[in-house]
């Protein structure tokens, strides 16, 4: 495909403006009846000299169970990325709905560690609109390198759907698209069980400025039509994250798939099984979360280490 | 065996220096700088520092994944969530989480204590490799409910009934509302550690001029440390941090001569102790990697110092006998006599400035003829300090002072001065640390160049 057009933007665009941004897209485009057309922007957004702001990586850290230590949590970077892409969501010629999108799966390279002092140029194009059994699906694209040397640090892809939304010339898959065997789930002995209380969407929002008026309370999900609110899909992958701990190499990839979303609040259990080599390194660790009480599954994950 | 045991028992004294089967080396040492309350670590809590200092060390000397044989931290602020504060620092470390570990509290002491407490179960043989450690912090101190809301509290949890727990919420009085926050004065007496210790620094007769020049000396030997470099395999930053921000590297005697005093205003004497000859609340933490030689040398690490030995004592502050913070004057003689030596056998003294004045009383203690003699049994005064050889890369007053973090640091730069030492007059060059406590104690160690 061609290479996306970089954008730079002066600095990390404003979440809160992007969604109320994104709500009033979508009501124009409904009561206009236009779209922005079938293809992708072929266009890349990128911000630099980007640094994390200590106070709120510490706050990030104690919520979803890190250390804090000086190294961001790939969580972490995967949140300072998140307005980038979101801008490119935003974009007048992105053909789907921003307001909405189901987070599937989520995809992170963390190849170095990154200093909270380093600052960071954050890329972010959308890419592979495709198909799905219930929609439209694509990847949004993620990179984050130091701004100094260049180098690619931490890469993400975030796999969104577009419920209910088909667009012409995109054909529907067989069913390789569905999350296969999460009816013959059963689940294991847990390693963790974890509370989270209603307040655990507004907490995360707080400290990702991720305000998905789905995730902040009953009544705003609602209007969103959810029954309630429910858990970032980010925050329930970070603390698996933090959870898998130190034992993880300086570099590792982080794999989550998203199935039943946690409704507030919630008890989740944990199962995090770890895998040695042959030499009896650390190889990865498999993640598996459900509700204990109904044996749905909530996601499935690994974190496992870059060659 | 019984005869055997008897035999190899006579052949020393009671209260001499035991024969260690084997020695218990200090490898190395990491601690973040240290930050003055309200700073840079502000948000970080004991648990974030004591492991960002762990990280550091296990980076340092290639630990990932090493099971170590025991690690002993502890912190002197202490909130009652952390009651295994070493142990959750442990398992958010590289450390491999098969290593045991335990919390230590003996006021300012428990950094020492963590150290001599490992070596000798090094020397005994129970373990091969150990780290010792301490962090406080005063900025994310611990506040308690009043202790009225907290009986209020623990008769509701305990309620049955709607009407029994209406009764027990009628008992709340806004007095119970206020806060109970932490503060350094001692129970028994009521007075803070400062206004203990400007009694001492009055009896002993220490004047300003003294104690603002040992700060400046404090802060001139920490910054010329820095300058060349010593710190730089002691210390991991942290939060932004390179060096202990209490420093001022710029600071005259005339600065220090400047500053109004803050305790003992109401003593009949002058005062003498300001906010420049006192050290600051700070928040911090440290670490020491102890071993056997043979772990060290299996391991390719090298070896700094020997943890010789160890004397903690206590004094009767309550009722005036002694100063609260002079319990390290007696328990240094008792240690030296056990290795038959005198003060002028020691290379190197490292004397935890809690005040200019606590130091200062100290020496001024060991030298004088009556003391020596009426209250340390000895035949006179017990010597003096060469003050050359006196807290040479800084202390406390320039440093700061995490209570339970100042033992690590100590340790660890000792070790490496002895080490780059070497030895003097053909035999090991040694050094002596004394640290005073909160509860009128104090905790003594000696080690020895490797």
């Amino acid at each position: 495909m061609t290479e996306p057009q970089p954008v730079v933007l002066g600095e990390l665009p404003s979440l809160s403006k992007l969604y109320v941004n994104a709500a009033t897209t979508a009501a124009r485009r409904r009561v206009m009846g236009t779209s922005a057309g079938e293809r992708l922007p072929v266009v890349s957004h990128e911000v630099r000299n980007v640094l994390a702001d200590v106070g709120n990586l510490t706050a990030y850290q104690h919520l979803v169970g890190e250390t804090a230590s000086d190294i961001l949590p790939a969580g972490y970077v995967h949140a300072l990325a998140f307005p980038v892409s979101m801008s490119v969501m935003n974009r007048d010629d992105f053909p789907l709905p921003l307001l909405g999108m189901i987070h599937l799966r989520n995809h992170a390279e963390q190849h170095a560690p990154i200093l909270f002092s380093e600052p960071l140029d954050i890329r972010s194009w959308a890419e592979n609109l495709a198909g799905h059994r219930a929609g439209t699906q694509l990847d949004v694209m993620a990179e984050v390198r130091s701004a100094s040397s260049g180098d690619l640090l931490w890469r993400g892809v975030s796999t969104y759907l577009a419920k209910g939304v088909f667009l012409p010339g995109i054909d529907k898959p067989g069913n390789s698209n569905g999350s296969p065997g999460s009816s013959d789930f059963s689940p294991p002995d847990p390693t963790a069980l974890w509370q989270l209380g209603l307040d655990a969407g507004r907490n995360y929002a707080t400290v990702s400025g991720d305000f998905n008026p789905i995730h902040l309370s009953v009544l705003s999900a609602k209007a969103l039509g959810l029954r309630g609110s429910i858990a970032h899909g980010m925050y329930l992958a970070s603390r698996a994250l933090a959870d898998v701990g130190a034992v993880k190499s300086d570099s590792f990839a982080w794999d989550v798939t998203f199935e039943a979303p946690v409704f507030l609040p919630a008890r989740v259990a944990l199962d995090i099984a770890t895998v040695h080599s042959g030499s009896g390194g650390w190889e990865r660790s498999d993640y598996v979360a459900w509700n204990p009480r109904s044996g749905r599954r909530h996601f499935t994950g690994t974190v496992s280490a870059l060659s | 065996m019984a005869v055997a045991d008897e035999t190899s028992g006579g052949t020393r004294n009671q209260g001499s220096a035991p024969q260690a089967p084997r020695a218990a080396v200090i490898v190395g040492g990491n601690r973040i700088p240290f930050a003055r309350t309200g700073g840079a670590y502000v948000k970080s809590s004991n648990q974030d520092m004591l492991t960002a200092a762990l990280d550091g060390l296990i980076a340092r000397f290639g630990l990932q994944d090493e099971r170590i044989g025991e690690v002993a931290a502890g912190a002197v602020l202490k909130h009652s969530r952390d009651f295994n504060l070493t142990r959750e620092a442990v398992l958010g470390s590289a450390l491999s989480p098969e290593t045991p570990a335990y919390d230590l509290q003996q006021a300012c002491a428990t950094g020492l204590e963590t150290v001599i407490g490992l070596s000798n179960k090094i020397k005994l043989g129970q373990i091969d490799s150990a780290i010792a450690g301490g962090v406080d912090s005063a900025s994310d101190a611990p506040i308690a409910v009043s202790e009225g809301l907290r009986e209020i509290l623990l008769d509701l949890n305990r309620a049955k009934t709607p009407v029994q727990k209406l009764k027990i919420i009628g008992r709340v009085r806004p007095k119970d509302l206020a806060p109970d926050a932490p503060n350094t004065g001692e129970p028994r007496t009521g007075l803070s550690m400062g206004e203990h210790q400007a009694l001492t620094t009055a009896q002993w007769k220490i004047t300003r001029e003294a104690q603002d020049e040992l700060s400046f000396n404090s802060h001139r030997n920490l910054a010329a440390a820095y300058e060349r470099g010593f710190f730089d395999d002691l210390i991991t930053p942290y939060r932004g941090l390179n060096r202990d921000s209490n420093m001022r590297a710029d600071t005259t005697l005339e600065k220090l001569s400047s500053l109004k005093p803050v305790f003992g205003k109401n003593l009949g004497s002058e005062a003498t102790m300001t906010a420049g000859n006192s050290t600051p609340l700070t928040d911090g933490a440290s670490t020491v990697l102890l071993a056997t030689a043979e772990w060290a040398d299996a391991h390719g690490l090298p070896k700094l110092a020997t943890v010789l030995d160890g004397e903690a004592a206590a004094v009767d502050f309550v009722h005036g006998k002694d100063g609260l913070l002079m319990a390290p004057v007696f328990a240094v003689p008792r240690l030296l006599a056990r290795h038959g030596l005198t003060l002028e056998d020691i290379d190197f003294f490292e004397i935890h400035e809690a005040f200019a004045g606590t130091v200062l009383s100290t020496l001024a203690a060991w030298e004088d003829e009556d003391f020596g003699r009426t209250r340390l049994g000895l035949d006179g005064a017990l010597g003096k300090v060469d003050r050359a050889k006196l807290n040479v890369n800084g202390s406390s007053l320039a440093a700061g002072h995490p209570f339970a973090a100042t033992g690590g640091r100590i340790v660890a730069s000792l070790a490496k001065m002895l080490h780059e030492k070497g030895s003097v007059d053909g035999r090991p060059a040694r050094g002596l640390i004394s640290v005073c406590a909160a509860g009128g104690q104090g905790v003594v160690a000696l080690l020895e160049a490797a």
